[in-house]
């Protein structure tokens, strides 16, 4: 008698998926059915009690749902456009450099290395209305203002998004770099010789070829979109009066503050598709843009 | 029109200078090749021409206008590359029509002359392919169709065969011969291949070390090389040098067998060290040889490997301790270690100096 | 010659315009960190003087504080420091070997569904920390592995699994198959063939997912701040919480804390950085 057994690429798969199971998978089941009940912390017998899509119900009719839900989009949109131009800026004002570019690069990877906690922190001390770096600058340059970098609803979405920029740029800056080094010179020459301003060879040469790597980065980025949240919980913890409130914010309000951990978790499905959502997109597009050059297979 | 002037031109990287003052003069519509052995600076050269490197000192003219910090764009010229440079997000009719689109052409146009090309390079069924999805001879095609149709003032050719296997590149030999006698435009080609120069150009230019060592007609190059460089680059298989000492009216080859001087060589002085140098076809097998007239020297040599190349073989046989190769015509099975006599055509040899290369003629 | 004339001039403007532009990034790249470290080393008078104090004077304070254990605000650097060493190493070690087999799996081996596999598991990676750290936090309350390091450990091990098979098996695809094929020719087990052949091969990927893993542990926030809750268990990015009152905020600690951080990331980054980009890129284009 011979046993049945597994083929190798499930026995070599099977640790992977194990754990996955274990630490997401069903943690995730079990927040899906909570989120389908009033499960409070503060009273465990709340898990039994069904409620159905009250909570979704709930959370769709919340304005301040809406805000935060709102208020990210606006913030993803901003900060993954703003990161890709200055990224792709920089990428190519590197490849034209001629000395020290490995250092250069170097000092380019630094704030990949940051927790995003520490950029948190970092910008919350430059930006702080009183002994912070920036205020303090304006200040000795003889303006008299203390500009309430993360007092103002509107100052503090923009220190925010600055930290974010700061932290997250580099991921677009190294990849493109990296895609116009892989770059064959040939057609960028022929482009020249064909007539093309440095303008047109970028715009009809270079850019197709290096969507590839944009995408990747978009990809590799939309994965840990959510860092945003550890920024915010520093720099403002959601405030001032809910100004920069994020949906990932709100959510970690409603459930470790008040404790309504049904309802959070029915936000943390919401979050939840949008993770999913924007990485399957730009997943698609990097699909479809490597078949464009011929490198897929 | 449209000639090419190089005046004292000159490429330097850093410290290294890969090309020292050439000066060149390209006539409208006239086939030039520029070859010479890896790094002898020809491509620099030809990139300094198209506006694709800096030019470190001296004139470039295009149509006698000064170049010299012109971009590509603003020169008229085309070009194609030893990788073809296709761009891989194109099909072959946007790869075509690329130039003109940039240059804002009408629409009917470009279609016109898209077609056209396609016409002259049997381009028309693989129009709307992905250069990805071509082979290396459909590639060069397309990179030569792309030159074509913007009926530049002059097509540069950087190495464009050398990507392709033997059979394909005497094809295309053909093919840009023709196109040459279609178009009627200046060619300037980079090669390494000799054999390219000799079968494509109108004039070469050889070139070594950055420097230009003999401008000519192939048969001028073939036939009156001015150094022992030139003399062994062009040819093939190349010329046959032995060293020898010149002593009255005769040369002593390694102070063993002596031959007459030819007579076509300049001044010699008696104990002078030179370099005597024939070709293959110029030692024949007496009965196997193609007759000639002029002077002949026979010789006695024994062939020690044979090479049959159909309507002739090369021997290779061993004059006074140095290999050298003769040609049989109408060749026999020949075994080695045969003696044969040969005959030497003398008016087809070359002296030159032992020390400067040089040719010494009269 | 005038239209040589303007061109050699515009290259030169946009010469000057290119270093201005590239100068002035670095400077927003650098100055924030930069001023982390220098505040590490400044007395608190002077952190929080006005007018501002310009030219600064040097202390170890706040790093003796942070050593000595008992600060200011008796912040247990040390035990937080050994903390996140344990857990980040730990977990990387882990997530390594099981995402290595993994990606070797997706590189070598057809299977029905593969595609499915591969996008599903990276999808797994898209959850936000915030939103699983919810559920988690029950789930691991329940088993009673919370604030214990094995429960952050294997929080991680799941977080970083998805990322290492993605990077792995980029580059398990760059070897030939030859490569194995050769050596179980000459009598290696497909085992062994992997261990004294492949690995060695792809040890710099390995190595770049590795650290790409102990990076996302080392500076992870979300899971650690809900899965820790005491001085035994919590991670550092969590500890730099510690250093904030109510309403006051121990700015010149909380550097010090930040610069301890960020050096063994900085390190360890500065040794693979080659690998660290051609390990991103592999994955993804040749993909």
């Amino acid at each position: 008698m011979t046993r049945r057994r597994l083929p190798e690429w499930l026995v070599l798969l099977l640790p992977a998926i194990i754990v996955i199971a274990a630490v997401v998978l069903i943690p995730l089941l079990f927040s899906l059915y909570s989120s389908f009940t009033p499960y409070k912390l503060t009273r465990p017998s709340t898990l039994w009690k069904w409620v159905g899509t009250y909570n979704y119900e709930k959370i769709l009719s919340d304005a301040k749902f809406w805000a935060a839900f709102g208020r990210t989009v606006l913030f993803l949109t901003i900060v993954l456009n703003v990161e890709l131009l200055l990224g792709l800026g920089i990428a190519l004002m590197m490849n034209k450099v001629t000395w020290g570019q490995r250092t250069l690069r170097t000092i380019l990877m630094f704030p990949m290395m940051f927790s995003p906690i520490l950029v948190g922190f970092q910008f919350k001390f430059i930006f702080n209305d009183n002994i912070g770096l920036v205020n303090n600058a304006l200040q000795s340059m003889g303006f008299n203002v203390a500009l309430p970098w993360l007092v103002d609803g509107k100052l503090a979405m923009f220190s925010i998004m600055f930290a974010e920029i700061w932290m997250s740029t580099s991921v677009f800056a190294i990849l493109i770099l990296a895609g116009l080094f892989a770059m064959p010179r040939d057609p960028l020459e022929a482009a020249k010789v064909d007539g093309c301003t440095p303008w047109q060879s970028f715009r009809h040469i270079t850019l197709p070829f290096l969507m590839p790597f944009i995408y990747i980065a978009m990809t590799i980025r939309s994965l840990d979109v959510a860092r945003a949240y550890d920024i915010v919980q520093i720099m403002t913890g959601g405030g001032p009066a809910r100004r920069t409130e994020l949906l990932w914010t709100l959510m970690s309000r409603t459930g470790y503050v008040d404790a309504r951990m049904g309802l959070a978790n029915a936000m943390g499905y919401v979050s939840i598709l949008l993770s999913i959502l924007f990485t399957i997109y730009f997943f698609r597009k990097l699909s479809a843009a490597r078949a464009e050059l011929g490198m897929a297979g | 029109m449209t000639e090419v002037t190089l005046s004292k031109v000159v490429k330097k990287y850093g410290q290294h200078q890969a090309v020292h003052g050439i000066d060149l003069d390209i006539q409208d519509g006239e086939f030039v090749v520029l070859v010479g052995p890896s790094g002898c600076g020809k491509s620099t050269t030809l990139r300094m021409i198209a506006g694709l490197e800096d030019i470190s000192g001296g004139d470039v003219t295009i149509g006698g206008r000064v170049v010299n910090d012109l971009p590509p764009r603003e020169r008229n010229i085309s070009m194609v590359f030893q990788n073809y440079a296709l761009y891989p997000h194109m099909t072959v009719r946007e790869n075509l029509g690329f130039s003109l689109k940039i240059a804002k052409r009408p629409e009917q146009e470009i279609v016109k002359a898209v077609d056209e090309a396609a016409g002259i390079l049997g381009l028309d069924e693989l129009m709307d392919r992905k250069p990805a999805a071509l082979s290396g001879g459909q590639r060069q095609r397309v990179a030569m169709g792309r030159a074509i149709v913007r009926h530049p003032d002059v097509f540069l050719f950087d190495e464009p065969l050398s990507n392709l296997d033997a059979k394909l590149r005497t094809q295309m030999r053909v093919e840009i011969k023709k196109l040459h006698q279609k178009v009627e435009s200046t060619i300037i080609y980079v090669t390494h291949d000799q054999v390219e120069a000799m079968t494509l150009a109108d004039r070469i230019v050889l070139m070594r070390d950055g420097h230009i060592v003999q401008v000519g007609t192939p048969l001028e190059l073939f036939n009156r090389p001015v150094d022992t460089f030139v003399a062994t680059f062009i040819g093939s298989p190349p010329m046959n040098l032995v060293d020898g000492v010149v002593q009255g009216e005769t040369i002593v080859l390694n102070g063993s067998i002596s031959v007459p001087l030819p007579v076509t060589a300049g001044p010699l002085t008696n104990g002078q060290a030179v370099k005597f140098g024939f070709r293959a076809d110029n030692l024949m097998p007496i009965g196997h040889a193609v007759e000639e007239e002029g002077a002949v020297h026979e010789l006695d040599l024994s062939v020690t490997l044979t090479e049959p190349l159909g309507t002739e073989t090369l021997l290779f046989t061993n004059l006074a301790g140095v290999e050298v190769q003769a040609k049989m015509f109408n060749p026999r099975p020949v075994t080695p270690g045969e003696q044969l006599q040969f005959r030497l055509m003398l008016d087809k040899c070359h002296v030159f100096d032992a020390k400067s290369g040089q040719a010494v003629r009269g | 010659m005038d239209r040589n004339q303007s061109h050699r001039n515009r290259r030169r403007v946009l010469k000057t315009l290119h270093l201005t532009a590239l100068f002035l990034t670095m400077m927003i790249i650098c100055i924030p960190g930069l001023w982390i470290v220098l505040n590490s080393f400044r007395p608190t008078v002077e952190i929080m003087a006005k007018p501002p104090v310009w030219v600064p004077s040097f202390t170890l304070d706040h790093y003796r504080a942070m050593f000595a254990g008992a600060g200011e605000g008796g912040v247990p650097v040390f035990s937080y420091f050994r903390n996140s060493l344990i857990v980040s190493v730990t977990s990387t070690l882990i997530a390594i070997l099981i995402g290595m087999s993994g990606g070797y799996a997706f590189a070598r081996y057809r299977f029905k569904g593969k595609n499915g596999y591969f996008v599903g598991l990276m999808l797994f990676r898209a959850v936000p920390g915030v939103a699983l750290s919810l559920p988690l936090f029950i789930v691991f309350a329940k088993v009673g592995i919370i604030d214990t390091h094995f429960g952050l450990i294997l929080a991680y091990v799941a977080m970083n699994v998805p990322f290492t098979i993605w990077l792995t098996d980029g580059f398990f695809r760059q070897i030939p198959k030859e490569l194995h094929e050769a050596a179980e020719i000459d009598g290696c087990t497909r085992w062994q063939a992997f261990w004294q052949v492949e690995f060695p091969v792809a040890r710099s990927g390995v190595a770049s997912a590795a650290i790409f893993a102990f990076l996302t542990s080392w500076n992870e926030f979300a899971l650690a701040s809900q899965l820790t809750r005491s001085v035994g268990s919590k991670t550092m990015p969590v500890g730099l919480l510690d250093f904030t009152a109510e309403f006051t905020i121990n700015w010149g600690g909380m550097c010090a804390l930040a610069v301890l951080m960020i050096v063994p990331a900085l390190i360890l980054t500065f040794i693979v950085q080659k690998h660290l980009i051609a390990g991103l890129t592999f994955g993804g284009v040749k993909g």
